[in-house]
Protein backbone atom coordinates (compact mmCIF):
# COMPACT_ATOMS: atom_id res chain seq x y z
CA UNK A 1 0.00 0.00 0.00
CA UNK A 2 2.41 2.78 0.99
CA UNK A 3 4.47 1.37 -2.21
CA UNK A 4 1.80 2.08 -3.87
CA UNK A 5 1.13 5.44 -2.36
CA UNK A 6 4.76 6.44 -3.15
CA UNK A 7 5.17 5.48 -6.54
CA UNK A 8 1.96 7.79 -6.88
CA UNK A 9 3.10 10.54 -5.75
CA UNK A 10 6.26 10.36 -7.76
CA UNK A 11 4.61 9.19 -11.03
CA UNK A 12 1.03 11.33 -11.02
CA UNK A 13 1.99 14.56 -12.45
CA UNK A 14 4.03 12.34 -15.30
CA UNK A 15 0.91 10.39 -16.21
CA UNK A 16 -1.37 13.47 -15.88
CA UNK A 17 1.05 14.84 -18.40
CA UNK A 18 1.02 12.10 -20.78
CA UNK A 19 -2.96 11.64 -20.61
CA UNK A 20 -3.18 15.16 -21.38
CA UNK A 21 -1.20 15.01 -24.49
CA UNK A 22 -3.04 11.55 -25.59
CA UNK A 23 -6.28 13.54 -25.63
CA UNK A 24 -5.49 16.68 -26.84
CA UNK A 25 -3.28 15.34 -29.81
CA UNK A 26 -6.01 12.08 -30.74
CA UNK A 27 -7.71 14.10 -33.32
CA UNK A 28 -4.51 16.12 -34.79
CA UNK A 29 -4.26 16.66 -38.28
CA UNK A 30 -1.38 19.55 -37.90
CA UNK A 31 1.92 17.82 -39.66
CA UNK A 32 4.06 19.20 -36.99
CA UNK A 33 1.85 17.50 -34.01
CA UNK A 34 0.67 14.17 -34.76
CA UNK A 35 -1.39 12.22 -32.36
CA UNK A 36 0.77 11.01 -29.32
CA UNK A 37 -0.75 7.31 -30.23
CA UNK A 38 0.65 7.58 -33.76
CA UNK A 39 4.81 8.72 -32.31
CA UNK A 40 4.44 6.03 -29.78
CA UNK A 41 3.57 3.61 -32.47
CA UNK A 42 6.34 4.65 -35.02
CA UNK A 43 8.45 4.73 -31.83
CA UNK A 44 7.55 1.21 -30.73
CA UNK A 45 8.05 0.15 -34.72
CA UNK A 46 11.46 1.99 -34.89
CA UNK A 47 12.88 0.27 -32.13
CA UNK A 48 11.77 -3.38 -33.07
CA UNK A 49 12.68 -3.31 -36.81
CA UNK A 50 16.39 -2.60 -34.60
CA UNK A 51 16.79 0.53 -36.32
CA UNK A 52 16.71 2.76 -33.50
CA UNK A 53 18.32 0.51 -31.33
CA UNK A 54 21.29 0.33 -33.32
CA UNK A 55 21.13 4.17 -33.62
CA UNK A 56 20.87 4.35 -29.91
CA UNK A 57 24.09 2.47 -29.22
CA UNK A 58 26.14 4.27 -31.67
CA UNK A 59 25.13 7.73 -30.01
CA UNK A 60 25.23 5.74 -26.09
CA UNK A 61 28.89 4.92 -27.50
CA UNK A 62 30.02 8.23 -28.30
CA UNK A 63 28.69 9.64 -25.17
CA UNK A 64 30.22 7.07 -23.22
CA UNK A 65 33.70 7.67 -24.75
CA UNK A 66 33.39 11.16 -24.73
CA UNK A 67 32.48 11.62 -21.15
CA UNK A 68 35.51 9.19 -20.25
CA UNK A 69 37.77 11.24 -21.36
CA UNK A 70 35.99 14.69 -19.99
CA UNK A 71 35.97 12.77 -17.00
CA UNK A 72 39.61 11.58 -16.97
CA UNK A 73 41.23 15.03 -18.45
CA UNK A 74 38.99 17.02 -16.18
CA UNK A 75 39.96 15.33 -12.79
CA UNK A 76 43.36 15.15 -14.05
CA UNK A 77 43.63 18.73 -14.93
CA UNK A 78 41.61 19.77 -12.09
CA UNK A 79 43.57 18.05 -9.46
CA UNK A 80 46.58 19.41 -10.67
CA UNK A 81 45.33 23.39 -11.15
CA UNK A 82 43.37 23.68 -7.90
CA UNK A 83 46.29 22.13 -6.16
CA UNK A 84 48.98 24.06 -7.87
CA UNK A 85 48.83 27.63 -7.27
CA UNK A 86 51.23 28.44 -10.18
CA UNK A 87 49.54 26.43 -12.51
CA UNK A 88 46.48 27.86 -11.52
CA UNK A 89 47.56 31.31 -12.05
CA UNK A 90 48.88 30.49 -15.43
CA UNK A 91 45.99 28.74 -16.45
CA UNK A 92 43.14 30.43 -15.02
CA UNK A 93 42.02 33.13 -18.08
CA UNK A 94 42.33 29.94 -20.35
CA UNK A 95 40.02 27.95 -18.61
CA UNK A 96 37.39 30.84 -18.02
CA UNK A 97 38.03 31.74 -22.00
CA UNK A 98 37.59 28.30 -23.02
CA UNK A 99 34.45 27.71 -20.71
CA UNK A 100 32.51 30.77 -21.96
CA UNK A 101 32.59 29.37 -25.55
CA UNK A 102 29.00 28.00 -26.70
CA UNK A 103 30.41 24.45 -27.13
CA UNK A 104 27.63 23.73 -29.48
CA UNK A 105 28.92 26.18 -31.96
CA UNK A 106 31.91 24.40 -32.43
CA UNK A 107 30.34 21.31 -33.76
CA UNK A 108 30.67 22.18 -37.17
CA UNK A 109 33.89 23.50 -36.83
CA UNK A 110 34.83 20.20 -34.94
CA UNK A 111 33.36 18.12 -37.42
CA UNK A 112 34.85 20.05 -40.30
CA UNK A 113 38.41 19.47 -39.02
CA UNK A 114 37.91 15.67 -37.89
CA UNK A 115 36.04 14.89 -40.39
CA UNK A 116 33.30 12.03 -40.69
CA UNK A 117 32.83 9.14 -38.31
CA UNK A 118 32.38 9.29 -34.50
CA UNK A 119 35.56 10.25 -33.65
CA UNK A 120 34.80 13.81 -33.93
CA UNK A 121 31.74 13.24 -32.09
CA UNK A 122 33.62 12.14 -29.64
CA UNK A 123 35.81 14.62 -29.33
CA UNK A 124 32.89 17.32 -29.47
CA UNK A 125 31.28 15.80 -26.15
CA UNK A 126 34.20 15.45 -24.59
CA UNK A 127 34.86 19.35 -25.12
CA UNK A 128 31.97 20.02 -24.10
CA UNK A 129 31.42 17.83 -21.11
CA UNK A 130 35.12 18.41 -19.63
CA UNK A 131 34.10 22.36 -18.31
CA UNK A 132 31.78 21.54 -15.69
CA UNK A 133 33.66 18.77 -14.28
CA UNK A 134 37.21 20.26 -14.69
CA UNK A 135 35.90 23.66 -12.72
CA UNK A 136 34.14 21.84 -10.27
CA UNK A 137 37.49 19.41 -9.55
CA UNK A 138 39.23 22.93 -8.90
CA UNK A 139 36.80 23.85 -6.86
CA UNK A 140 36.42 21.25 -4.55
CA UNK A 141 40.35 20.48 -4.53
CA UNK A 142 40.63 24.87 -3.53
CA UNK A 143 37.71 23.68 -0.90
CA UNK A 144 39.95 21.17 1.12
CA UNK A 145 40.07 22.44 4.69
CA UNK A 146 43.27 24.39 4.92
CA UNK A 147 44.26 22.00 8.34
CA UNK A 148 44.22 18.68 6.20
CA UNK A 149 46.95 20.48 4.16
CA UNK A 150 48.80 21.48 7.01
CA UNK A 151 48.24 17.79 8.52
CA UNK A 152 49.66 16.47 5.36
CA UNK A 153 52.80 18.62 5.52
CA UNK A 154 53.31 18.02 9.15
CA UNK A 155 53.02 14.37 8.71
CA UNK A 156 55.07 14.16 5.53
CA UNK A 157 52.77 12.60 2.98
CA UNK A 158 54.37 12.34 -0.22
CA UNK A 159 52.66 14.40 -2.84
CA UNK A 160 51.47 10.95 -4.92
CA UNK A 161 50.14 9.91 -2.05
CA UNK A 162 48.63 13.22 -0.61
CA UNK A 163 47.12 13.73 -4.29
CA UNK A 164 45.43 10.18 -4.29
CA UNK A 165 44.16 9.48 -0.45
CA UNK A 166 43.77 13.51 0.36
CA UNK A 167 43.40 15.61 -2.51
CA UNK A 168 41.04 12.99 -4.82
CA UNK A 169 38.71 12.15 -1.91
CA UNK A 170 38.20 15.03 -0.79
CA UNK A 171 37.33 17.06 -4.49
CA UNK A 172 34.83 13.66 -5.00
CA UNK A 173 31.83 15.06 -4.15
CA UNK A 174 32.62 18.26 -5.79
CA UNK A 175 33.97 16.28 -8.81
CA UNK A 176 30.46 14.25 -8.55
CA UNK A 177 28.60 17.48 -8.78
CA UNK A 178 30.76 18.26 -12.12
CA UNK A 179 29.60 15.21 -13.85
CA UNK A 180 26.26 15.32 -12.87
CA UNK A 181 26.06 18.84 -14.70
CA UNK A 182 28.25 17.14 -17.15
CA UNK A 183 25.80 14.41 -17.83
CA UNK A 184 22.77 16.23 -19.75
CA UNK A 185 25.28 18.87 -21.57
CA UNK A 186 26.28 15.07 -23.17
CA UNK A 187 23.29 13.94 -24.31
CA UNK A 188 22.44 17.34 -25.81
CA UNK A 189 25.57 17.60 -27.63
CA UNK A 190 25.42 14.14 -28.48
CA UNK A 191 22.04 15.21 -30.11
CA UNK A 192 23.54 18.02 -31.57
CA UNK A 193 26.91 16.50 -33.04
CA UNK A 194 24.45 14.03 -35.23
CA UNK A 195 22.93 16.80 -36.81
CA UNK A 196 26.40 17.34 -39.01
CA UNK A 197 27.67 14.77 -41.29
CA UNK A 198 26.45 11.59 -39.74
CA UNK A 199 24.25 8.70 -41.49
CA UNK A 200 23.22 7.01 -38.20
CA UNK A 201 22.85 8.02 -34.64
CA UNK A 202 19.95 9.73 -32.68
CA UNK A 203 20.63 12.86 -33.71
CA UNK A 204 20.26 12.05 -37.31
CA UNK A 205 17.41 10.21 -36.89
CA UNK A 206 16.01 13.02 -35.46
CA UNK A 207 17.34 15.57 -38.38
CA UNK A 208 16.54 13.25 -41.04
CA UNK A 209 12.80 12.84 -39.82
CA UNK A 210 12.23 16.07 -39.71
CA UNK A 211 14.04 16.97 -42.63
CA UNK A 212 12.20 14.93 -44.66
CA UNK A 213 8.95 15.72 -43.11
CA UNK A 214 8.42 12.61 -40.72
CA UNK A 215 7.23 14.48 -37.74
CA UNK A 216 6.26 11.86 -35.81
CA UNK A 217 9.85 10.10 -36.29
CA UNK A 218 10.86 13.31 -35.19
CA UNK A 219 9.00 13.46 -32.01
CA UNK A 220 9.75 9.84 -31.30
CA UNK A 221 13.27 9.98 -31.31
CA UNK A 222 13.13 12.93 -28.71
CA UNK A 223 11.21 11.20 -26.36
CA UNK A 224 13.58 8.45 -26.97
CA UNK A 225 16.80 10.74 -25.84
CA UNK A 226 14.15 11.93 -22.64
CA UNK A 227 13.52 8.82 -21.34
CA UNK A 228 17.32 7.40 -21.83
CA UNK A 229 18.80 10.45 -20.32
CA UNK A 230 15.98 10.37 -17.28
CA UNK A 231 17.55 6.81 -16.24
CA UNK A 232 21.29 7.71 -16.82
CA UNK A 233 21.02 10.28 -14.79
CA UNK A 234 19.11 7.90 -12.68
CA UNK A 235 22.19 5.06 -13.07
CA UNK A 236 24.67 7.97 -11.97
CA UNK A 237 22.67 8.64 -8.94
CA UNK A 238 22.89 5.01 -7.54
CA UNK A 239 26.87 5.13 -8.73
CA UNK A 240 27.57 8.23 -6.89
CA UNK A 241 26.12 7.28 -3.55
CA UNK A 242 28.83 4.44 -3.56
CA UNK A 243 31.90 6.23 -3.39
CA UNK A 244 30.41 9.31 -1.57
CA UNK A 245 28.67 6.92 1.39
CA UNK A 246 30.91 9.14 4.17
CA UNK A 247 30.01 12.28 2.62
CA UNK A 248 26.00 11.84 2.50
CA UNK A 249 26.70 10.08 6.19
CA UNK A 250 28.11 12.85 7.63
CA UNK A 251 26.32 15.63 5.93
CA UNK A 252 23.00 13.75 7.48
CA UNK A 253 25.19 13.29 10.90
CA UNK A 254 25.77 17.01 10.53
CA UNK A 255 22.13 18.00 10.57
CA UNK B 1 91.10 3.36 16.34
CA UNK B 2 87.44 2.20 15.49
CA UNK B 3 86.51 2.33 19.16
CA UNK B 4 88.08 5.39 19.51
CA UNK B 5 85.52 7.04 16.72
CA UNK B 6 82.84 5.61 18.35
CA UNK B 7 83.94 7.17 21.89
CA UNK B 8 84.09 10.21 20.35
CA UNK B 9 80.73 10.39 18.47
CA UNK B 10 78.65 9.71 21.39
CA UNK B 11 80.43 12.56 23.17
CA UNK B 12 80.01 14.81 20.96
CA UNK B 13 76.37 13.53 20.74
CA UNK B 14 75.61 13.24 24.01
CA UNK B 15 74.70 16.58 25.33
CA UNK B 16 72.35 17.08 21.82
CA UNK B 17 69.93 14.48 23.24
CA UNK B 18 68.84 17.05 25.88
CA UNK B 19 67.65 19.76 23.85
CA UNK B 20 63.92 18.86 21.81
CA UNK B 21 63.55 22.15 20.50
CA UNK B 22 65.22 25.66 20.58
CA UNK B 23 64.19 28.78 18.81
CA UNK B 24 67.61 30.79 18.39
CA UNK B 25 66.93 34.74 17.83
CA UNK B 26 63.50 34.20 16.08
CA UNK B 27 61.63 36.74 13.97
CA UNK B 28 58.70 36.95 12.25
CA UNK B 29 56.86 39.47 10.21
CA UNK B 30 54.39 38.84 7.40
CA UNK B 31 53.80 40.92 4.46
CA UNK B 32 56.44 44.15 2.87
CA UNK B 33 57.12 47.57 3.33
CA UNK B 34 54.13 50.04 5.05
CA UNK B 35 52.21 46.51 4.92
CA UNK B 36 54.77 44.87 7.75
CA UNK B 37 52.88 43.47 10.15
CA UNK B 38 55.69 42.32 12.71
CA UNK B 39 54.78 39.33 14.86
CA UNK B 40 57.94 38.33 16.60
CA UNK B 41 61.26 39.76 17.68
CA UNK B 42 64.08 38.03 18.74
CA UNK B 43 62.33 34.82 20.45
CA UNK B 44 64.93 32.64 22.08
CA UNK B 45 63.46 29.49 23.77
CA UNK B 46 64.97 25.91 24.59
CA UNK B 47 62.68 23.06 25.30
CA UNK B 48 64.27 20.08 26.83
CA UNK B 49 63.49 16.14 25.73
CA UNK B 50 60.59 15.15 27.78
CA UNK B 51 59.72 19.05 28.96
CA UNK B 52 55.79 19.86 28.62
CA UNK B 53 56.04 23.61 28.28
CA UNK B 54 52.86 25.57 27.87
CA UNK B 55 52.50 28.92 25.85
CA UNK B 56 50.35 31.56 26.90
CA UNK B 57 49.35 34.95 26.10
CA UNK B 58 46.83 37.53 24.62
CA UNK B 59 45.25 36.11 21.64
CA UNK B 60 46.54 37.12 18.59
CA UNK B 61 50.25 37.47 20.19
CA UNK B 62 51.53 35.57 17.97
CA UNK B 63 51.18 31.86 19.99
CA UNK B 64 49.80 30.12 17.06
CA UNK B 65 52.43 31.44 14.44
CA UNK B 66 55.50 30.58 16.59
CA UNK B 67 53.94 26.94 16.96
CA UNK B 68 53.93 26.94 13.42
CA UNK B 69 57.60 28.16 13.00
CA UNK B 70 58.36 24.60 15.92
CA UNK B 71 56.05 22.67 13.40
CA UNK B 72 58.41 23.51 10.10
CA UNK B 73 55.51 25.04 8.21
CA UNK B 74 56.30 28.26 7.89
CA UNK B 75 59.61 29.96 7.83
CA UNK B 76 61.09 32.35 10.63
CA UNK B 77 62.18 35.53 8.92
CA UNK B 78 65.39 35.62 10.65
CA UNK B 79 66.56 33.43 13.37
CA UNK B 80 66.82 29.68 13.13
CA UNK B 81 64.94 26.71 14.36
CA UNK B 82 66.51 23.50 15.49
CA UNK B 83 64.52 19.87 16.12
CA UNK B 84 66.79 17.56 18.05
CA UNK B 85 69.88 19.99 17.46
CA UNK B 86 68.89 19.99 13.71
CA UNK B 87 68.38 23.15 12.10
CA UNK B 88 65.26 22.36 10.25
CA UNK B 89 63.81 24.20 6.87
CA UNK B 90 60.75 21.62 6.77
CA UNK B 91 58.49 19.44 9.43
CA UNK B 92 60.71 17.24 11.11
CA UNK B 93 59.71 13.45 11.18
CA UNK B 94 60.24 13.78 14.86
CA UNK B 95 57.58 16.04 15.38
CA UNK B 96 53.41 15.68 15.52
CA UNK B 97 50.95 18.42 15.08
CA UNK B 98 47.88 18.03 17.57
CA UNK B 99 45.63 20.68 15.60
CA UNK B 100 42.82 22.86 16.94
CA UNK B 101 40.42 22.37 15.05
CA UNK B 102 40.18 18.62 15.42
CA UNK B 103 36.89 18.03 12.92
CA UNK B 104 38.89 19.36 10.26
CA UNK B 105 42.33 17.57 10.65
CA UNK B 106 40.59 13.99 10.64
CA UNK B 107 40.00 12.43 7.11
CA UNK B 108 36.19 12.03 7.04
CA UNK B 109 36.52 9.32 4.14
CA UNK B 110 38.55 7.28 6.22
CA UNK B 111 37.64 5.09 9.26
CA UNK B 112 39.13 6.00 12.38
CA UNK B 113 41.84 3.39 12.21
CA UNK B 114 42.71 4.55 8.98
CA UNK B 115 43.58 7.82 9.62
CA UNK B 116 45.75 7.00 12.45
CA UNK B 117 47.23 4.94 10.47
CA UNK B 118 47.68 6.49 7.27
CA UNK B 119 51.16 8.87 7.70
CA UNK B 120 52.63 5.29 8.48
CA UNK B 121 51.87 4.55 4.32
CA UNK B 122 55.19 3.97 3.30
CA UNK B 123 56.91 3.11 6.56
CA UNK B 124 55.36 0.23 7.33
CA UNK B 125 53.15 -2.83 5.50
CA UNK B 126 49.41 -3.17 5.88
CA UNK B 127 49.24 -5.46 8.74
CA UNK B 128 52.00 -3.65 11.01
CA UNK B 129 50.58 -0.25 10.19
CA UNK B 130 47.33 -1.30 11.55
CA UNK B 131 48.79 -3.08 14.41
CA UNK B 132 50.87 0.05 15.37
CA UNK B 133 47.33 2.60 14.97
CA UNK B 134 45.27 -0.15 17.20
CA UNK B 135 48.21 0.05 19.64
CA UNK B 136 47.86 3.89 19.69
CA UNK B 137 44.04 3.73 19.98
CA UNK B 138 44.28 1.59 22.70
CA UNK B 139 46.54 4.37 24.26
CA UNK B 140 44.10 7.24 24.35
CA UNK B 141 41.27 4.80 25.22
CA UNK B 142 39.78 4.26 21.57
CA UNK B 143 40.73 0.35 21.63
CA UNK B 144 38.34 -1.11 19.28
CA UNK B 145 36.55 1.76 17.83
CA UNK B 146 39.20 1.78 15.50
CA UNK B 147 35.82 0.94 12.74
CA UNK B 148 34.23 4.38 13.04
CA UNK B 149 33.90 7.54 11.07
CA UNK B 150 35.41 10.45 13.07
CA UNK B 151 32.62 12.23 12.17
CA UNK B 152 30.12 9.25 14.03
CA UNK B 153 32.32 10.30 17.10
CA UNK B 154 32.04 12.83 19.73
CA UNK B 155 34.34 15.99 19.64
CA UNK B 156 36.31 14.71 22.74
CA UNK B 157 36.75 11.42 20.99
CA UNK B 158 38.09 12.62 17.63
CA UNK B 159 40.64 14.63 19.38
CA UNK B 160 41.59 11.66 21.50
CA UNK B 161 41.97 10.18 17.42
CA UNK B 162 44.16 12.58 16.78
CA UNK B 163 46.10 12.49 19.75
CA UNK B 164 46.53 8.86 18.10
CA UNK B 165 47.98 9.48 15.12
CA UNK B 166 50.51 11.77 16.85
CA UNK B 167 51.56 8.74 18.83
CA UNK B 168 51.31 6.56 16.00
CA UNK B 169 53.65 8.29 13.60
CA UNK B 170 56.11 8.36 17.14
CA UNK B 171 56.73 11.62 16.99
CA UNK B 172 58.52 12.69 20.45
CA UNK B 173 57.43 16.17 20.66
CA UNK B 174 53.92 16.49 20.00
CA UNK B 175 52.48 20.53 19.17
CA UNK B 176 49.57 21.29 20.50
CA UNK B 177 47.23 24.65 19.27
CA UNK B 178 44.45 24.71 21.30
CA UNK B 179 43.72 21.35 21.54
CA UNK B 180 41.24 21.35 23.75
CA UNK B 181 38.91 24.89 23.39
CA UNK B 182 36.15 23.92 21.62
CA UNK B 183 35.05 20.72 24.02
CA UNK B 184 33.20 20.91 27.09
CA UNK B 185 34.79 21.18 30.72
CA UNK B 186 34.31 17.47 31.59
CA UNK B 187 36.09 16.72 28.51
CA UNK B 188 38.40 18.84 28.34
CA UNK B 189 39.68 17.96 32.25
CA UNK B 190 39.52 14.19 31.00
CA UNK B 191 41.85 14.74 27.60
CA UNK B 192 44.30 17.14 29.87
CA UNK B 193 45.20 14.01 32.13
CA UNK B 194 44.99 11.44 29.25
CA UNK B 195 48.06 13.62 27.45
CA UNK B 196 49.60 14.36 31.01
CA UNK B 197 49.34 10.62 31.62
CA UNK B 198 51.10 9.97 27.79
CA UNK B 199 53.87 12.33 28.42
CA UNK B 200 54.99 10.89 31.60
CA UNK B 201 54.56 7.24 29.91
CA UNK B 202 56.35 7.67 26.58
CA UNK B 203 58.62 10.87 27.94
CA UNK B 204 57.20 13.07 25.30
CA UNK B 205 58.28 16.65 24.95
CA UNK B 206 54.80 19.04 24.44
CA UNK B 207 54.28 22.03 23.74
CA UNK B 208 50.98 23.57 24.09
CA UNK B 209 49.26 26.40 23.16
CA UNK B 210 46.70 27.43 25.14
CA UNK B 211 44.63 30.53 26.54
CA UNK B 212 43.65 28.82 29.33
CA UNK B 213 46.51 29.92 32.37
CA UNK B 214 44.45 27.05 34.79
CA UNK B 215 45.69 24.58 31.98
CA UNK B 216 49.10 25.50 31.38
CA UNK B 217 49.78 25.84 35.18
CA UNK B 218 48.44 22.33 35.60
CA UNK B 219 49.91 20.70 33.28
CA UNK B 220 53.54 21.86 31.99
CA UNK B 221 56.86 21.83 33.98
CA UNK B 222 57.13 25.36 32.36
CA UNK B 223 54.91 28.27 31.57
CA UNK B 224 56.15 30.67 29.03
CA UNK B 225 54.20 34.03 28.37
CA UNK B 226 54.33 35.89 25.61
CA UNK B 227 53.24 39.23 25.04
CA UNK B 228 54.03 42.73 23.38
CA UNK B 229 54.14 43.63 19.99
CA UNK B 230 56.24 42.33 18.21
CA UNK B 231 55.93 39.53 20.67
CA UNK B 232 58.67 38.08 22.77
CA UNK B 233 59.04 36.12 25.76
CA UNK B 234 58.47 38.14 28.36
CA UNK B 235 58.42 35.74 31.03
CA UNK B 236 58.63 31.87 31.95
CA UNK B 237 57.35 30.20 34.84
CA UNK B 238 58.67 26.81 36.36
CA UNK B 239 56.07 25.03 38.03
CA UNK B 240 56.90 22.51 40.93
CA UNK B 241 53.45 20.68 41.83
CA UNK B 242 55.95 17.59 41.40
CA UNK B 243 54.56 14.54 39.03
CA UNK B 244 51.37 13.77 40.84
CA UNK B 245 49.06 16.23 39.88
CA UNK B 246 45.06 15.95 39.96
CA UNK B 247 42.96 18.39 38.77
CA UNK B 248 41.25 18.81 42.54
CA UNK B 249 43.83 19.29 44.80
CA UNK B 250 46.63 20.85 41.75
CA UNK B 251 44.74 23.78 41.25
CA UNK B 252 43.89 24.60 45.63
CA UNK B 253 47.43 24.70 45.84
CA UNK B 254 48.66 27.61 46.87
CA UNK B 255 51.51 28.30 44.86
CA UNK B 256 49.31 27.55 41.59
CA UNK B 257 46.59 30.22 42.89
CA UNK B 258 50.20 32.49 42.97
CA UNK B 259 51.58 31.77 39.72
CA UNK B 260 48.33 32.12 37.92
CA UNK B 261 48.01 36.16 39.32
CA UNK B 262 51.83 36.48 38.61
CA UNK B 263 50.81 35.20 34.90
CA UNK B 264 47.64 37.68 35.26
CA UNK B 265 49.68 40.60 36.19
CA UNK B 266 52.13 40.06 33.38
CA UNK B 267 49.14 39.84 30.93
CA UNK B 268 48.16 43.29 32.06
CA UNK B 269 45.10 41.87 34.29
Amino acid sequence: MSAFRKLLEKSWLVVALVLLWWFASASSTNVFFPPLSVILETLVRDLSSGLLLEYLAFSLTNLGLGLLFAIIIGIGLGLLIGEIRPLRDALDPYVSFARSIPQAALVPLIIGTFGLGPGPKIYTIAFACVFPILLNTIDGVRGIEPTIRRFGKVYRITPARYFRRVVLPGALPQIFAGIRVALPIGITVMVVSELYAANKGVGFYILNSSSTFQMAQTWAGAILVGVVGYFITLIFFRIERLPLRWYFKSGAMAQ
Amino acid sequence: MNTEIIANTTEVRAPATHTAVRVDHVSMAFGEGEQTNRVLADLNLTVDQGEFISIVGPSGVGKTTLLRIFSGLIQPTEGHVYVENERIRQPHPSIGVIFQDYSRSLLPWMTTIDNVAFPLEGRFGKKERRERAEAALESVGLGGQGGKYPWEMSGGMQQRVAIARGLAYEAKILLMDEPFASVDAQTRFSLEDLVSDLQRRLNLTVILVTHDIDEALYLSDRVVVLAGKPASVVTTIDTDFGDHRDQASTKADPRFGEARTRILELLGH
